[in-house]
């Protein structure tokens, strides 16, 4: 049971963080209530994907249809990594249009399409690590755990949105200056863990050559098959033996986006 | 001379389940959050196919951050996966879904 609390929060904690930091910025920077529509509508349609992906994930057993699951895994998780950093200088070029009191149609066609970014983030959010959270909650109902289905999995749901509450209650009590960079840096972190993870995934699949495997092993300081270490793998994309190609696309992603974001500042 | 022999009865178990291409398949066993073998034994420098099967209750997920693999599996289901040849060493992976009982390593030698 406490098992099952433990995962369903790690699985549901990722996507209740970025809808609780979404909602945040759109309480703060958006009055018209359209983006957190444009929310809320992602969430929904996440969960669908979700089932639909769990379900897949679920009936597929040979190894060429697997394929193409990692493949699609990897492509969500490459398109997530790759919006959230673009929302996230959205941002900080959108509250710059607030605060310049820019001329108010040419914000709403900003708003239209940074909308439809937080609606496809979020669904994408979901959708992602749902799908496995499906499958861990298919396989304790089909065993007959429905004391720790019902307690630890929706402990564990409860417990990732009280997270995710608490982290978004704390940043909107903050001036929205702090808010916006808080929020970025945490959303850019996440992007980072992502892009690593489809790095690491593409590497496994044979498509992408490692290099130089591991470049080095700091597993003795964190460990990350460890409850803790992996959790930190999970948000912030540490590995303790990580691949030179791994490590090169980790930085390279900083590099872009400190660029852009220096850019994005002066624009 | 046990090695050798483990070896050769070894080979003989690769040859009746190799593949069309030859790829040698192992075979592990994901039951109640346990895995089995927990020291799977596998040749370096070779390309291998990894036979996963969760035989339940409960779902489990194969995870590998050093060797970069994620394999989740419902009750009752298989799935199999392609490993890039090894340099010779230990590598540790874990059932995600039952991190405290489900350690395992692959030695590649």
């Amino acid at each position: 049971m406490g098992n099952a609390f433990f995962v369903v929060w790690r699985e549901s904690l990722e996507a209740f963080l970025i809808a609780g930091i979404l909602y945040a910025w759109l309480q703060g920077n958006d009055s018209s209530g359209k983006g957190k529509q444009a929310l809320f509508a992602g969430l929904a349609a996440g969960v669908g994907l979700a089932l639909l992906l769990g379900w897949a994930l679920l009936t597929v057993q040979d190894e060429l249809t697997g394929n193409a699951l990692e493949a699609f895994q990897t492509a969500t998780l490459l398109v997530a990594a790759g919006l959230i950093t673009q929302m996230v200088l959205w941002m900080r070029k959108h509250g710059r249009q607030m605060k310049a009191r820019l001329h108010a149609d040419l914000a709403a066609a900003a708003e239209k399409s940074g909308f439809l970014g937080v609606a496809v983030v979020a669904a994408l959010a979901v959708a992602r690590e749902g799908a496995e959270t499906v499958i861990f909650l298919y396989g304790m109902a089909q065993s007959g755990e429905v004391g720790a289905l019902i307690g630890g999995a929706l402990a564990g749901l409860a417990g990732a949105a009280a997270t995710a509450w608490l982290a978004a209650k704390s940043l909107a009590r903050l001036n929205i200056g702090l808010l916006l960079r808080l929020s970025s840096i945490l959303l850019l972190v996440l992007a980072s863990a992502l892009f690593v993870a489809a790095i690491d995934r593409l590497i496994g699949a044979g498509w992408l050559t490692p290099m130089l495997d591991p470049i080095w092993d700091t597993s003795l300081l964190i460990d990350d098959t460890t409850k803790a270490g992996k959790l930190l793998a999970d948000f912030s994309g540490y590995r303790a033996r990580p691949a030179l190609t791994t490590l090169l696309a980790w930085a390279a992603y900083w590099i872009v986006v400190f660029v852009a974001w220096r850019r994005s500042g002066h624009a | 001379m046990k090695h050798a022999l483990l070896s050769v009865v070894f080979g003989l178990f690769l040859a009746s389940t190799a593949t069309a291409d030859e790829m040698p398949t192992f075979k592990l066993l994901m039951k109640g959050g346990r895995i089995l073998p927990e020291t799977l034994e596998v040749p370096a420098n070779t390309r291998f196919r990894l036979e996963v099967k969760n035989e339940g209750p409960g779902a489990a997920e194969f995870e590998s951050l050093e060797l970069k693999k994620e394999l989740v599996l419902a009750p009752g289901v298989t799935r199999s996966t392609v490993f890039a040849p090894m340099k010779p060493g230990a590598y540790k992976f874990f059932d995600d879904f039952h991190p405290e009982t489900g350690q395992g390593r692959i030695v590649a030698k």
